[in-house]
């Protein structure tokens, strides 16, 4: 804390202004958090929750985060590599989404998910590459129409057609689709629940399910980017396009399969969403796709570790925060987006968003 | 230069005042116009059409609606086609189209078709003003069915009330969608303080159940019957443990459940619509609330709910407007609305009987102050404030949810709030008509 303060001294040496400015805002985010701690304490004192209900709402926080940090992954590699905010991310979700609703509907009607474990195993499987290719499909085209040809122009301007192609695919989605909500049944191998004894604590397979398989991408996707030709590529690309581009790197494969890459994720997470939550809709992508958003930055955009400590602590926070601080369950959003703010003030690069940055610089 | 610019305002301002004081005047004239006193005695020849020897000029001038021949009567219409409950507001413009087509099958009125100008109004607020601000501009539109949605609603009236037009909601049941102080605002759907009590009366008395968790989706209308319910409850006796809101749009409400599991309610109260009670249902059962009975509202009751929901619904209960006598009248219209949507009304949403009962309620009020030209040629005037009047005076009309009679603030519902229960895949009523 002192070598931070001290920096911070030196750094903004130059102007008194901004002295006390820095300073400012530092002791209102050092007051807000001690507050903080203080109505955590004085809640806990008056609240009588059990450690299961805590185990409880642990689980489904986890279990939220998992679905956030695979949509977030999308948004901070494309925002690495392109420092583009790809706002249509959620709606490539979606689409993923929908892929897996029809590949369960064609598998219910085999009867392969109430069949046996392999066949029900097996339609997870088709649903989850179903919706990685249609996402990818999304992603690929979005890519091509709607960014690269405004790839040199003023960062605004892909950021407005990123959000015009949210809207298009999630309108398109209520015209193809419909408005109904589309219902997922869950295949018998995930449906269910799992009870650790009397305890009172429960968890859903789909929850172990999305935790466990988004783990397990993300690690895949972390030995993409750190152990392949492909991935050393991307790495280059983000650090400098032009002297990449002059290293023999081809800059254009390499954006789109950085979509590519981000949509596979989305898409398996748009399945995972649907098996979990049990409907898919034409909007469902836009909420989740603002909070992976918001998980990316909290955690550091351009980040992949940061997108996935974000999400999961995004998700922690919204499942403890109400209950924590003895608020009304609708503030849990307020709660995340403070501790947002509160995240920025102190790392404005999120929280593990000062490496690359440093790397960058 | 600044001096002519003030001057033409200047000469704009007079304009304006001369001609809105020739607007007072040939008010006055038609009023004695319509009195009869000048009809037949000799007035000074006018090219075009008369009303009660009013020239055409003269009438626009006054603010009364002409429709030339050939032209339709045009009603508009705010429906949620898009938002939280798209299907309900799809139904019910499935509804007022084919309410239309019947009126126009059966010769229209006076020769002039009718004519629906449908908007979307999202089931927003927001989205309303807009839709409202396109009908008071136009001048052709005399009167609104609509709008699906409470907070919809609300944001429709202010400017149809400055507008001068009339709104007939089929499907917004918040109490303050109609007041004393409004006297364009009406409905055939129910207040929710009667859905309320129903509900709290219900849940007491027969269910006995008496410690109750409510939830509602922080819209207008969801927390509006579930701030009614937990009155109407606590006044029974009963006790509300918890009361939370969740957010329209979010998917995953394990959170908010868990916490509310903590107290172990014998039974949940939502107010809200359906998409968001399905996935409230299927939680409950992985957050320790399986034993718990789910009880909800108008916005849930129908076969999207059970269709999204699944097995999961079965056991729910929802109240919804149940009228008698009119099985004949629903069967022939639920034909009809097969014939010309394809699909039948109840599996859009559960709202279509009195979405088609406002047009009827809208035409009817239009046709009994219908004015024709004196000499026959087609022409039509209505007086703004008369068809206003005439919605509110809506007395023993016959409808497809039952007779509709507006009371003083324009709650014109008929029917009563009843309850059901999905047995089988399907809303089954389990109290009122026939069955006590």
């Amino acid at each position: 804390m002192e070598a931070e303060i001290k920096k911070n001294q030196t750094s903004v040496f130059s102007t008194i202004s901004s002295l006390i400015k820095a300073n400012f805002i530092r002791t209102f985010g050092i007051i807000v958090v001690l507050l903080l701690i203080w109505r955590i304490l004085y809640v806990a004192g008056q609240t009588n929750y059990t450690p299961q209900y805590w185990i409880s709402q642990l689980t489904n926080g986890l279990v939220l985060g998992g679905v956030y940090a695979l949509i977030a992954l999308g948004y901070t590699l494309v925002y690495g590599i392109l420092f583009m905010i790809n706002f249509a991310h959620g709606e490539v979700m979606m689409m993923g989404g929908f892929a897996g609703y029809f590949v369960l509907q064609a598998m219910t009607s085999l009867g392969w998910t109430n069949g046996t474990t392999g066949q029900s195993i097996l339609s997870i499987v088709f649903m989850m590459l179903a919706g990685m290719l249609v996402s990818v499909l999304t992603a690929v085209l979005l890519e091509r129409l709607a960014y690269r040809p405004l790839r040199s122009a003023p960062r605004l301007v892909p950021l407005i057609s990123a959000i015009g192609a949210s809207f298009f695919l999630q309108y398109s989605a209520l015209r193809i689709f419909g408005a109904t909500p589309h219902p997922y049944k869950k295949p018998t191998v995930i449906s269910g629940i799992l009870k650790f004894g009397d305890s009172g604590v429960a968890i859903t397979y789909t929850g172990i399910f999305i935790f466990v398989t988004s783990i397990i991408l993300m690690l895949a996707l972390r030995l993409i980017v750190n152990r392949t030709k492909m991935g050393r590529a991307m790495r280059s690309v983000a650090e400098d396009k032009e002297i990449a581009r002059l290293m023999g790197v081809d800059v254009d494969r390499v954006i789109v399969f950085t979509f590519v890459l981000g949509a596979a994720l989305a898409g398996a997470g748009g399945v995972m969403f649907g098996l979990h939550n049990t409907i898919m809709r034409f909007n469902s992508g836009f909420i989740p796709g603002l909070k992976a958003f918001t998980a990316a930055v909290l955690g550091g955009i351009g980040n992949v570790t940061g997108a996935m400590f974000g999400a999961l602590l995004l998700g922690l926070l919204e499942a403890f925060g109400p209950s924590a601080l003895g608020m009304p369950t609708e503030y849990k959003d307020v709660i995340a987006f403070s501790v947002l703010v509160l995240v920025l003030i102190f790392r404005p690069t999120g929280l593990i968003g000062e490496v690359l940055s440093e790397k960058k610089a | 230069m600044k001096f002519r610019k003030f001057a033409l305002l200047a000469i704009l301002v007079v304009a304006v005042l001369a001609l809105s004081a020739c607007g007072g005047g040939t008010e006055t004239t038609g009023n004695t116009g319509n009195n009869g006193n000048t009809g037949d005695t000799d007035v000074p020849v006018v090219e075009g059409p008369t009303f009660d020897g009013m020239s055409l000029a003269d009438a626009e001038a006054a603010g009364y609606v002409i429709v030339a021949p050939g032209e339709p009567v045009r009603i508009g219409a705010s429906a949620a086609l898009t938002g939280p409950i798209p299907e309900f507001g799809l139904d019910i413009s499935q509804s007022y189209q084919l309410a239309v087509s019947d009126l126009n099958a059966a010769g229209g009125l006076m020769g002039h078709d009718y004519e629906l100008d449908i908007q979307d109004g999202a089931c927003d607020g927001d989205a309303a003003t807009v839709v409202a601000n396109g009908f008071a501009a136009d001048p052709t539109i005399l009167a609104v069915a609509g709008g699906t949605c409470t907070g919809e609603t609300l944001g429709l009236q202010p400017i149809l009330a400055e507008a001068r037009i009339p709104h007939v909601s089929a499907s917004a049941t918040n109490p303050a969608v109609t007041s004393e102080d409004c006297d364009i605002c009406n409905r055939v759907a129910l207040s929710d303080k009667l859905q309320a009590d129903v509900d709290a009366e219900y849940i007491f008395n027969t269910l006995g159940l008496t410690q109750a968790a409510v939830m509602h989706d922080n819209t207008d209308y969801g927390l509006g019957v579930a701030t009614l319910f937990q009155a109407a409850f606590e006044l029974l006796g009963g006790e509300v443990l918890s009361f939370d809101g969740v957010q329209v749009g979010d998917t995953d409400y394990r959170p908010v459940l868990t916490q509310v599991a903590t107290n172990s309610p014998e039974l949940i109260f939502f107010g809200g619509y359906y998409q968001e009670a399905a996935l409230i249902v299927s939680q409950m059962q992985e957050t320790g609330l399986e034993d718990s009975v789910f009880f909800s509202d108008d916005g849930v009751y129908g076969d999207a709910f059970v269709n999204t929901a699944g097995d999961m619904s079965e056991g729910v209960y929802a109240s919804f407007v149940a009228g008698d006598e009119v099985a004949e009248a629903n069967a022939e219209f639920d034909a009809k609305y097969v014939e010309m949507w394809g699909t039948t009304p109840d599996e859009q949403g559960p709202f279509h009987a009195q979405a088609y009962d406002s047009v009827q309620m809208i035409a009817a009020a239009l046709a009994s102050v219908a004015m024709e030209d004196d000499n026959g040629e087609g022409y039509l005037m209505f007086d703004r404030e008369a068809v206003i009047a005439a919605v509110r005076a809506t007395a023993n009309l016959p409808g497809l949810a039952g007779v509709m009679t507006c009371n003083a603030i324009g709650d014109c519902g008929a029917g009563g709030i009843q309850i059901f229960q999905v047995q089988g895949g399907t809303f089954v009523q389990i109290s009122g008509f026939g069955l006590d």
